[in-house]
């Protein structure tokens, strides 16, 4: 990596003919700004990629945690104080050093909830951060606090900084790697709005030319990023084509070099670009949701029946580019066990048998599908034949908009099941378990609780020995599914093309990177 | 005709209301919250939300939030959508888009429709006219999202004349493609609507009283057949721009033109009651400033409509 980033380095001269350029497709509206402590969806977060760096991050060939902006990261013996010492010599893309303070000072400005900053939610572990969030009543504007910053986070020097957690939480150290916590330089923080477009970042790559609203995103090589995982590209242009379908287009007509597949594609993108395609391991999974407030789902046993009368080999190739699921995580984390869920083979005698055990289930049973995507009502019906056939249950469907299921079922007026998919924030299985399984945990589906597994998980979070925790939190999964509030459906993999002239980067650990490609 | 001008201007007026009202009723029932649409799959903190919904007025009640979009148009405080956009900024950038789009459209539809009309009206029943009736009937019969894909990649990805997708290369050749292939959709039921009027109208007892006097042909075609046939293709024409000018949205997504009907679209995904409303507004207007022209197009061909 290191050895490679000499050649051919034509250092922002613009068109020499060694200099290395991508244009990259996203297929999303245009960005608005670009501020990586507000952004938490996945076109902003790519850009804040090439722009910012991270404090760690973890190694593509390895999937162990890096260093990047800090030099260590060290937990205290329970891991709810937590140091971090920044490297010496980083500067901002405007020549200012890169201090605790900047860090210190921006994750308060994220913390403070009347800021409204999307990634306000990741402090919300820290110690201090009720404070400043206190609860709003219905209808009311939330003011400014008193209190400013997080009592938890302390500049100990020039370039070292203290969290301290509300609870032990082993696994901290991984979610430093998140890009939305990128600091941002004093003039920025003083003014974030007159910098929407301006950003000023601490990563590999700077804006090559002014940003208006709606233009494609010009990025050039800066110097001052001194590694580790130099990109090889002097400049990439990020282009927002809304419609997949169209940006897929661009792509076969030699006008872009990198594209996601979309989901209309997934059939033909081997034949339409052969050799100029990859794909990822992973890119999270994906589940059947059964409401925990709803009493006639109660008994275990018919989850079970279920989720034992479920195919999951056919409803993964109907999915496309999927694999049928084997517990609750997906299959590149560490961690992760092939064998983990004892319900998930299809068996139709075994499933009848559950459901006879449980005491069959009354009424036609309900599944909600988003209409939204092209694919949700197909993907209902697949499981509802399966249930129907192998169960002998009524089933019936309701189409709704995403946003609306997510209401009714927040307030459980949701009738029935519905899908759902998760994918990491960084790479552990606690951020399945928690999010997913934690009582009020932040994407817990079903709405399930269960204090047996909320005390596996706290005992896990307080583990300092990585592998003794992955141990613990693979109890928790195994109790998830004995419960069973969500049933495991597929794991999906993400296709990308490629031009020629590059290769992107492939890890088993972090996916696919056009960022990180290499040039032919 | 000031009178008359200003007599439809104000009639105009409780019509927008209606309409504007009506649309952002519309909006405010679709179900879901926009907040969570905006936000995807990820958890959004409590304070988060509280701070844009008292942002965006999504706690008011519903008559609060119509009158406070409409004091934001009526003033020219347009705010920022959802996503941070600033709405001021992003219609300087768009009405360009759609207008150039919609202009050359229409005049590749009009060019069409006119020619091929008054051809198949004068020879009727000769092969072009057949052909015609041919052609209106397959191009009813194909859906938009279809054709606009298969010209993208017939014409833009595998014979590379136009460009695939966006305005990097400006006007006219970005918008070209798009333009055609609006143009020959639209252009058969022009046509066909024009044959029929000519077809009427060189039958009418004024065409054969001019032809008894001794008339030209030439001109009982132009000043005697034309204008009167005309008549029910100006309306048509006219509604058919108007309606254009709301932005069309599926040839914009697919051409990915950033202009009024891919904004639509996203305000209408977002729910975004004040962004849609806007734009309705300005669709409104446009459609109401294109039918007074109309109906000032109509005294010019028909003097006995004449509003003086």
């Amino acid at each position: 990596m290191l050895a490679s980033c000499g050649d051919g380095k034509s250092s922002g001269s613009g068109s020499g003919s060694g200099s290395k350029s991508e244009v990259i497709a996203i297929a999303a509206d245009p960005l608005e700004y670009i501020n990586p402590l507000n952004e938490n969806g996945s076109p902003g977060i790519q850009i804040a990629m090439a722009m910012f760096a991270p404090l760690v991050t973890t190694d593509p060939e390895t999937g162990k945690l890096q260093n990047v902006m800090a030099d260590s990261v060290t937990p205290d013996k329970t891991s709810q104080t937590w140091t971090i010492k920044l490297k010496a010599g980083n500067t901002f893309q405007n020549g200012q050093p890169l201090t605790a303070k900047d860090y210190v000072d921006s994750w308060n400005m994220t913390a403070m909830g009347s800021n409204a900053w999307k990634n306000n939610g990741f402090f919300s572990k820290v110690d201090g951060y009720d404070a400043l969030n206190p609860p709003t009543p219905d209808g009311a504007t939330p003011k400014p606090t008193a209190v400013k910053t997080l009592s938890g986070l302390k500049q100990i020097d020039d370039l070292t900084f203290s969290v301290k957690l509300k609870v032990p939480f082993s696994q901290f150290g991984l979610t430093l790697q998140y890009l939305g916590l990128a600091p941002l330089p004093e003039e920025v923080r003083k003014n974030p709005d007159a910098y929407k477009r301006k950003p000023i970042g601490n990563g590999p790559f700077k804006l090559a030319a002014d940003w208006n609203a709606g233009d494609d995103i010009k990025l050039a090589k800066w110097d001052g990023y001194k590694g580790p995982l130099v990109p090889q590209a002097d400049e990439i242009t990020y282009r927002f084509i809304a419609n997949a379908d169209t940006a897929y287009n661009e792509f076969l007509a030699g006008n872009v070099d990198f594209v996601d597949v979309p989901s209309t594609k997934v059939k033909s993108f081997k034949t339409d670009a052969p050799d100029q395609w990859v794909t990822s391991i992973s890119s999270g999974a994906n589940y059947l949701v059964i409401p925990a407030w709803d009493p006639r789902f109660k008994n275990p046993k018919l989850r079970h029946a279920f989720s034992e009368a479920i195919d999951r080999k056919a409803f993964a190739d109907l999915v496309g580019l999927s694999e049928p699921a084997k517990g609750l995580v997906a299959p590149d984390m560490a961690g992760y066990r092939d064998n983990a869920c004892k319900y998930c083979d299809f068996d139709a005698t075994k499933a009848k048998q559950l459901l006879q055990e449980a005491g069959g289930f009354s009424g036609p049973l309900n599944i909600n599908y988003n209409t939204s995507s092209a694919t949700g009502q197909i993907f209902a019906e697949a499981i509802g034949n399966m249930l129907r056939q192998n169960l002998g249950l009524t089933v019936k469907y309701t189409g709704k908009q995403g946003s609306e299921i997510t209401e009714l079922a927040d307030s459980h007026k949701l009738d029935g099941l519905r899908f759902s998919g998760w994918g990491h924030d960084y790479p552990s299985i606690e951020d399945y378990l928690t999010p997913m399984f934690k009582s009020n945990g932040d994407a817990n589906f079903a709405q399930y609780a269960n204090p047996a597994l909320d005390a596996v998980l706290a005992k896990g979070d307080a583990e300092p020995d990585p592998e003794k925790a992955i141990k613990l939190y693979q109890q928790a999964e195994d109790i998830a599914l004995e419960d069973m509030p969500l049933i495991p459906l597929y794991t999906k993999s993400n296709a990308y093309l490629h031009s020629a002239k590059i290769e992107p980067r492939v890890s088993k650990f972090v996916g696919v990177s056009a960022l990180w490609a290499t040039f032919n | 005709m000031i009178r008359f001008i200003l007599r439809r201007a104000l009639a105009a007026v409780p019509i927008g209301v209606l309409v504007t009202l009506g649309v952002f009723a519309l909006v405010f029932a679709m179900p879901g919250d926009p907040l969570r649409e905006l936000a995807g799959d990820k958890p959004i903190p409590a304070a988060v939300l509280a701070a844009k919904r008292a942002q965006y007025h999504l706690d008011d009640p519903f008559i609060v939030q119509y009158l406070l979009s409409m004091k934001d148009i009526l003033t020219g405080h347009f705010g920022t959508t959802f996503a941070g956009a600033d709405i001021a900024d992003q219609l300087r950038l768009r009405i360009p888009v759609t207008l150039k789009l919609t202009l050359l459209a229409n005049a590749v539809q009009w060019t069409l429709g006119l020619f091929f009309g008054i051809y198949a009206g004068f020879k009727r029943n000769g092969w072009v006219d057949r052909s015609l009736l041919l052609a209106t009937l397959v191009l009813l019969a194909v859906p938009g999202l279809v054709a606009y894909f298969a010209a993208q990649y017939l014409f833009g990805v595998e014979l590379k004349w136009f460009p695939v997708s966006g305005v990097l290369e400006g006007f006219p050749r970005s918008y070209l493609l798009p333009a055609l292939v609006i143009g020959v959709l639209g252009f058969a039921g022009l046509a066909r609507l024009l044959r029929t009027s000519i077809v009427e109208t060189v039958n009418a007892d004024f065409v054969k009283t001019a032809r008894a006097k001794g008339l030209g042909e030439q001109r009982v075609l132009w000043r005697h057949i034309l204008p009167n046939a005309l008549l029910p293709v100006v309306t048509f024409i006219g509604l058919d721009l108007a309606g254009m000018f709301g932005g069309a949205i599926i040839t914009e997504s697919i051409f990915n033109l950033p202009g009024l009907g891919q904004f639509m679209f996203q305000a209408i995904k977002l729910k975004e009651g004040g962004v849609v409303v806007l734009l309705s507004t300005l669709a409104f207007i446009s459609f109401i400033l294109i039918n007074l022209l109309i109906d000032l197009l109509y005294g010019v061909l028909d003097p006995r409509v004449r509003n003086v």
